[in-house]
């Protein structure tokens, strides 16, 4: 392990929660889970995360449920509620923590949504914040109106068209007195059929306007984050040398964008699982990841790669011999995989199972997302803290193995042993989201003084 | 057990005529506020109010004032569904430019937050501003695409049967495919493919709520309406829609302005002042086709027994200035209904099609129900 120097040896740890739904993350075949669909679960975890003075708690978003080779994919879990309309109503329920949704810009009006995530940052007391992401393929448009009709690039392009007319609607609003003023975007930088006009009617909240998440890991991402989000949801939460490579990187880039270099803020998402011992601790991760992945899973996980069916082969065999039957992932496993190679991926894998002499199920454990935090309440408190106190990270996203009991062992060992050695808040300073996690004011605003004083300079 | 005469009354904003904002010298911070929002949904809720309705447009009724300040509808029920338990929540929302499959997800995802309370008031946009708003051409014909958006909505969501998620440990499924359906919805100006990523509200349907005439019936044998609202110049016109409605809706209600006399004021007088404080550039002028009623309580009480009399299902109250008329509804009219034996407040744990007396509908989907009913 390198030695690290602490950069900022006074900083703290802020976390929020990722309240997943879809993805063979959440063990829903265990006695302690509980339903993913009711209130009463949601309400759980998010009570749990403001206990545990967290920043903020996420919601994702699927626009279509996932498929394997045209049939729906049954292994996981799946269905959720719309995220700003599950948010307003867990905002009525809790009194400090963030919530922030997750909505995409191709398949929403900036008129609509601007207006959706204010209306939650209003009735919250400035709590909100979009977590911005794209699509781009025709599979999930065929649920919307105008269907797949963005290519790869133009669905960044269309994203910030979208960010920037959903700013102007927010910022619209005085602060006191009564002239409103009209937002007009030309059609083709939004890529609507006219040109776009509107009167807004969503007043400021206390924090000015949502905070703006972005969660994208390509170099297109990473500047669209530079450029216009206070906050980068990445993956890279398990190794302290590639958390610190991203975070140079993308300091690079909001330098490079004119902003400061501490402006966008950096939360991996992690997993953190404590035990009493350290052996504890391993046995219990090994037990999540083999609840995790499944026999059918790894199964289904390896044949949508293969592009067939393998539900007949053995999960503890070697992987097929024979190279798989299609050329490229479509989108219906999620947008994270679309596009890529399958045969680049199959020799790949199967060179890892080979020299490690791995099973299908035991390869794809093996690959199934990095391993997080693992150790005693302390163990882990202290390798947290090292990772914000040498600048790789800001925070944590935590993705909880199960729901809604899943956060009760971090806010009940973990964080007490973090404020221990002064790294985590005893209260919440502030009201807002933008407070808790340390932000200056929204950009747009902050041009606009820029302007105002720039004559002077 | 006949079904009780049910009282709706919307609570959007400072209330329903044009100047209630100003009249009220709310500020947008304080007109829009989660707490007043709550305060006046809870009001309604202890004063027996059967549902709120939440009355929305996604542009302002004087365009550049901030006493034209909104929230969005679906957004302020979803609020309110944690600090109530009883009332029906039924916000006003679009058929005419948004996503009908966000709008199916949206309503989805109140009925579960709600445990069954929830609604929609299914509305239609005539202004060319709104087409704008969204960089679209007008709609030409927004009953038929108010028709086709019900439909897809309406199958949307069934598309998860009640009993879809079955988390069987032994084979490693969360759900059965099987019971997950394509609607794939072909409509004349949209199609869209499903299913809805929001399981089944515990509704089954929400109850879908629309003024006559918005929503053209369906091509199909099915009732897109539940509760039709109608208007009316008097009261043997207003009677007779209610009438006619029942043919395309198991319910109808009359829509009825209200300005009750004040502690100070009469009706009368409120209502001059208010009209006289329009604020310049109002696109909806106070009146909109709806029955009005001008006065003191127990006139009020009295014209609601009549239109019970009369057949007519219920009403949807629309108070002048909430903060004043509420409290007149609450204290002198809903406590007379309800000695009447007329009305009944909904109760905690009930949903909105409870209290309506409207039946929680079988799955269009579900081939066993089928069966059976062959």
């Amino acid at each position: 392990m390198t030695d690290h120097p602490l950069v900022r040896p006074h900083a703290q740890v802020h976390f929020g929660v990722f309240f997943q739904g879809v993805n063979h993350t959440t063990i829903w075949s265990d006695p302690e889970s509980g339903s993913q669909t009711d209130f009463a679960s949601f309400e759980r975890v998010v009570r749990t995360a403001e206990r545990g003075l967290f920043d903020a708690f996420f919601l994702g978003e699927g626009l279509r449920l996932r498929e394997s080779r045209g049939r729906l994919h049954d292994l996981d879990v799946v269905g959720r509620p719309d995220a700003v309309t599950q948010l307003a109503a867990l905002a009525a329920v809790t009194e400090r923590i963030g919530l922030v949704a997750t909505q995409n810009t191709t398949y929403n009006d900036p008129a609509d949504l601007a207006r959706r995530l204010q209306s939650l940052d209003v009735l919250s007391g400035g709590r909100a914040a979009w977590n911005v992401v794209t699509t781009d393929n025709a599979w999930t448009g065929a649920n919307f109106r105008r269907g797949g009709y963005l290519d790869h690039a133009e669905r960044y392009e269309r994203a910030a068209a979208v960010l920037r007319t959903a700013r102007a609607i927010w910022d619209a609003f005085p602060d006191a007195g009564d002239d409103v003023s009209r937002v007009e975007v030309a059609g083709s930088a939004l890529r609507t059929p006219a040109d776009v006009a509107i009167d807004p009617t969503t007043p400021r909240s206390p924090q000015g306007h949502p905070v703006i998440f972005q969660a994208g890991d390509s170099p297109a991402g990473r500047d669209f984050a530079a450029a216009h989000a206070d906050v980068i949801f990445s993956a890279h939460g398990s190794v302290l040398d590639d958390a610190l490579a991203f975070a140079a990187d993308v300091r690079r880039r909001v330098v490079a964008a004119g902003r400061p270099e501490d402006d966008l803020k950096i939360f991996p998402g992690t997993s953190i699982i404590v035990g009493d011992t350290p052996a504890d601790a391993e046995e219990k991760a090994r037990w999540v990841r083999s609840q995790q992945v499944t026999p059918a899973t790894a199964l289904s996980i390896v044949g949508n790669v293969w592009g067939e069916d393998l539900s007949g082969y053995d999960p503890d065999g070697p992987l097929p011999a024979h190279d798989p039957v299609v050329e490229e992932l479509g989108g219906e496993r999620g947008s994270a995989t679309t596009g890529a190679r399958t045969r680049e991926i199959a020799q790949k894998w199967r060179a890892i199972s080979e020299a490690e002499g791995l099973s299908i199920r035991q390869l794809v454990i093996r690959n199934s997302g990095e391993r997080g935090f693992v150790g005693t309440p302390s163990t882990v408190a202290e390798e947290l803290t090292r990772w914000v106190r040498t600048g790789a990270v800001d925070g944590f996203n935590i993705t909880p193995w199960i729901v809604p009991s899943g956060l009760d062992d971090i806010v009940d060992r973990v964080v007490p042993e973090l404020q221990e050695r002064g790294a985590y808040r005893t209260a919440y300073e502030g009201t807002t989201l933008r407070e808790h996690v340390g932000l200056r004011e929204p950009l747009t605003r902050r041009a606009a003084a820029a302007d105002v004083e720039a004559p002077a300079a | 057990m006949t079904t009780p005469f049910f009282i709706g009354l919307d609570v959007d904003g400072a209330g329903a005529h044009p100047a209630a904002a100003v009249a009220s010298g709310l500020v947008p911070a304080e007109l829009v506020s989660g707490t007043r929002l709550a305060r006046a949904v809870r009001q309604a809720e202890n004063a027996g109010v059967t549902f709120v309705t939440f009355t929305d447009a996604l542009l302002p009724a004087a365009p550049g004032a901030a006493s034209s300040a909104r929230l969005e509808s679906v957004t302020r029920a979803a609020f309110v569904s944690r600090t109530t338990t009883a009332v029906g929540l039924v916000p006003q929302a679009p058929t005419t430019y948004p996503e009908p499959f966000h709008l199916a997800a949206q309503l989805a995802s109140l009925d579960i937050a709600a445990a069954g309370r929830g609604g929609w008031l299914a509305g239609v946009t005539r202004t060319p501003e709104t087409a704008q708003a969204y960089g679209r051409g007008p709609v030409a014909d927004v009953e038929r695409e108010a028709r086709d958006v019900v439909q897809v909505v309406r199958d949307l969501w069934d598309t998860w049967e009640d009993d879809a998620v079955i988390r069987d440990v032994a084979t490693g499924r969360y759900v059965d495919r099987d019971r997950i359906h394509y609607p794939e919805f072909e409509g004349e100006s949209f199609s869209v493919k499903g299913p809805l990523i929001t399981p089944r509200p515990p509704q089954g349907q929400l109850v879908v709520v629309a003024a006559a005439g918005d929503v053209a019936p369906s091509v199909r044998d099915e009732r897109l309406v539940d509760v039709t609202l109608v208007g009316g110049a008097d009261v043997a016109t207003a009677v007779a829609a209610a009438e006619a409605a029942r043919a395309g809706s198991p319910r109808a209600g009359v829509d009825l302005e209200v300005v009750l006399d004040g502690a100070d004021r009469t009706a009368a007088e409120r209502l001059a002042a208010l009209d006289a404080a329009v604020p310049a550039g109002a696109r909806s002028p106070w009146g909109t086709g709806a029955l009005r009623y001008e006065g003191h309580a127990a006139g009020l009480v009295t014209l609601l027994e009549g239109l019970a009399q009369a057949g007519v299902d219920g009403v949807r109250l629309l108070p002048a200035v909430l903060d004043e008329d509420l409290p007149v509804l609450a204290r002198d009219v809903l406590p007379a209904l309800r000695a009447a034996r007329l009305t009944a407040a909904p109760q905690p744990g009930a949903t909105l099609r409870d209290s309506l007396g409207l039946a929680r509908p079988a799955n269009r989907y579900d081939a066993r129900d089928a069966v059976a009913v062959a």
